[in-house]
């Protein structure tokens, strides 16, 4: 028998009864989106979760804070730095120098407070530094500007108003420069104190580009990101002497290795502890997250499994009733050379396909459910919490892959409930059914 | 041809370990051949319609062979059974048995879309099926909007629809009237003359019994072949 044909039979016998079919599909439809809709809070609160943690961090990105040597924690030194850069996977290493004095930035009669981080160009730029404007330098004397760092350029007026405003709270706070400064020459002039005197040394350097926004919104970078090639000439004009003399050579503030891609992080993070290397990564964080939150989702789930069962006595009963009213027709139909194989065929498939419309109607209604959750919860909670600005928070996520899982197990379960009445339509003995004694 | 060597049926009835053994049928040994009429009468309970059934391969004899087309179905399983019905056997039922719920053309059709026949080639040969019957504008209607004679048509339409070797027809005539029988048995005949069909007939009725070439007599489940009415035929 043809499958358009059974599907005929199959569409004919369930038009024959609708509302029983109808209340049928609308279990399956209930059962299946309660399950999408109760798994899609754990996918949303993950998905949610995540996206806090990595918007702050590149994954690709190991921080190296020290090394252990002999039980003793010792900093980074530049020996570490080609170590880690012979490291096969390692695509970059970015060492930074962070230097704090009176450091001012001069441009155009504004002046700006500002630290100097010194850093490798080329590292940075194979490490994919974001850049909000402009280029990553080429030259020597070229540099990095924070994003914040037009911001705090201000004239001598601007900065009595912005005194004024951080001590009464009146008035507006100074724009600060807003003009283009991409290559325009900044001086940055370093004052150190030497016993009673004042040192003072001035450098000058071009714009190349502007970083990016920092995703925190309560940090704001103003720094020159300056490359290493002046560290001597820096750290000499930062520091005094006795201080120098102290430190024994300038110990790096920030180490980052970073991976070409998250599927090599591991292993690079591993060969890193392994060789006595203080390391933290976000992926480690993520790992156990992760590890977490797929139990919870299995979890809920189960639950939601528990309602498509239910739903299924439902398709159980149906198709009985089904099996019990055409059991004449069976037994025309194998009488006269009908396939007792494609008999239950027949019954298994309209026992799936109220699976499959069931859901298909409730991935739809789920969808529609996890929208309105999505818009509606934030505005409740803003109003109960008193929160001052949006709650940016997703509660309910339909993954694609989730959407496969829960229609799998509601047509699965629709097809297993439909099984025994089409065993049963199968076994109907062919003289019973045409004396009608069935 | 149609050829049961042998054949015995027996059932058990009572309380467990107190059975009874009820013999059916007792050494039934018959040959119909290729475009042969064959009647079986009886009283009733006197083992016809298992015997029937048997050959139609809706029940399963205690022992013996049947050969039907030179092919011993003794032992099919249900789905050889099915395959071969659909190739080689067309049946006739007393209470005619189609589907209430499809019109005459779909059951008809039933027999094709079973085999899985193209709809267009369905369409073509249940038409002039339902034509060489005479229901040509009966084809939208259900059953149930159909007399008795006409639901035998359409019975006898279904099962030469595949174009079959062997008819086995169960009382065809049983559920109508004298007229409406003539009719019937009038059609039987001229299905068997034109296209060599072999029919295989149980009826307890002397003018169905009448029609055809060979005709036994079953009696307390033994068989005997009885006499030949030629002078109506």
């Amino acid at each position: 028998m043809r499958l358009s044909d059974q599907m005929k039979f199959v569409r004919r016998n369930m038009k024959k009864n609708r509302l029983r079919v109808f209340m049928t599909i609308l279990a399956t439809t209930m059962g299946c989106a309660f399950l999408i809709v109760l798994a899609s809070v754990g996918f949303g609160v993950h998905k949610s979760i995540v996206e806090e943690m990595t918007q702050y961090q590149i994954l690709t990105e190991i921080r190296v804070n020290g090394k252990d040597v002999n039980n003793r924690y010792e900093p980074i030194a530049e020996d570490d730095i080609e170590k880690l850069k012979s490291i096969e996977e390692v695509s970059a290493v970015v060492s930074r120098v962070n230097l704090w004095g009176e450091i001012v930035a001069e441009y155009d009669e504004r002046k700006a407070n500002v630290s100097i981080i010194l850093t490798d160009m080329k590292e940075e730029l194979k490490a994919k530094f974001e850049l909000a404007e402009g280029r990553v330098p080429e030259k020597e004397s070229e540099i990095i500007v924070g994003y914040h760092f037009a911001k705090n350029l201000l004239t001598e007026g601007e900065q009595v108003e912005r005194q004024s405003f951080y001590e009464t709270g009146e008035g507006e706070l100074p724009r600060g420069y807003v003009g283009n400064l991409i290559d325009e020459t900044v001086t940055v002039v370093i004052a150190k104190q030497e016993g009673e005197e004042v040192f003072t040394e001035e450098f000058e350097f071009t714009i190349a580009g502007i970083g990016r926004e920092p995703s925190r919104d309560w940090i704001e970078d103003s720094n020159l990101y300056i490359g290493y090639e002046y560290e001597e000439q820096m750290i000499s004009a930062v520091y005094p002497e006795e201080v120098l003399a102290e430190r024994q050579g300038q110990p790096y503030s920030e180490v980052f290795v970073y991976a070409p891609s998250v599927n090599e992080i591991e292993a690079i993070s591993n060969q890193l502890k392994e060789e006595g290397y203080y390391v933290y990564s976000i992926s480690d964080e993520l790992e156990g997250l992760n590890l977490f939150f797929t139990a919870l989702k299995a979890g809920l789930i189960f639950v939601g499994t528990v309602t498509v069962l239910i739903a299924s006595i439902g398709i159980f009963n149906t198709m009985t009733m089904a099996v019990t009213e055409r059991t004449q027709d069976i037994g025309i139909m194998k009488a006269i050379g009908g396939d007792p194989s494609v008999i239950r065929q027949m019954f298994l498939m309209e026992s799936a396909y109220i699976g499959i419309l069931g859901s298909i109607i409730g991935v739809a209604f789920s969808y529609a459910i996890s929208w309105l959750a999505n818009l509606v919860i934030p505005l409740v909670l803003e109003a109960v919490t008193d929160s001052r600005g949006p709650i940016e928070f997703t509660f309910s996520y339909i993954p694609l892959s989730l959407v496969l899982i829960s229609v799998s197990i509601s047509i699965g379960v629709a097809i297993l409930s439909g099984l025994r009445p089409a065993v049963k339509a199968t076994n109907i003995n062919v003289l019973s059914a045409l004396r009608r004694e069935i | 041809m149609i050829k049961v060597e042998n054949l015995n049926h027996s059932f058990f009835v009572g309380k467990k370990n107190q059975e009874k053994e009820i013999r059916v049928l007792k050494n039934v040994s018959l040959q119909i051949n290729k475009g042969e009429i064959a009647t079986v009468v009886g009283r009733s309970g006197s083992g016809k319609s298992t015997l029937l059934n048997i050959i139609s391969g809706y029940l399963s004899a205690t022992s013996g062979n049947i050969a039907l087309n030179e092919h011993d179905v003794t032992n099919y399983t249900e789905k050889k059974w099915a395959q071969f019905r659909l190739e080689h056997l067309g049946f006739i039922f007393q209470s005619f048995q189609l589907i209430p719920s499809i019109t005459t053309f779909e059951n008809v059709e039933l027999p094709l879309t079973l085999k899985g026949v193209a709809p267009k080639k369905r369409e073509k040969i249940v038409q002039e099926m339902l034509e060489q019957v005479g229901l040509q504008e009966h084809a939208n209607h259900y059953p149930n909007e159909l007399s008795g004679g006409q639901q035998q048509r359409v019975s006898i339409a279904r099962a030469l629809i595949t174009n079959p070797s062997i008819i086995l027809a169960d009382e065809p005539t049983g559920s109508l009237d004298s007229e409406t029988e003539r009719e019937i048995l009038e059609l039987i005949r001229k299905l068997n003359k034109e296209k060599g069909i072999t029919f295989f007939i149980i009826t307890h009725d002397d003018y169905v019994a009448a029609i055809s070439d060979k005709t036994y007599e079953l009696h307390d489940g033994v068989l005997k072949e009885g006499s030949v009415f030629h002078a109506t035929k």
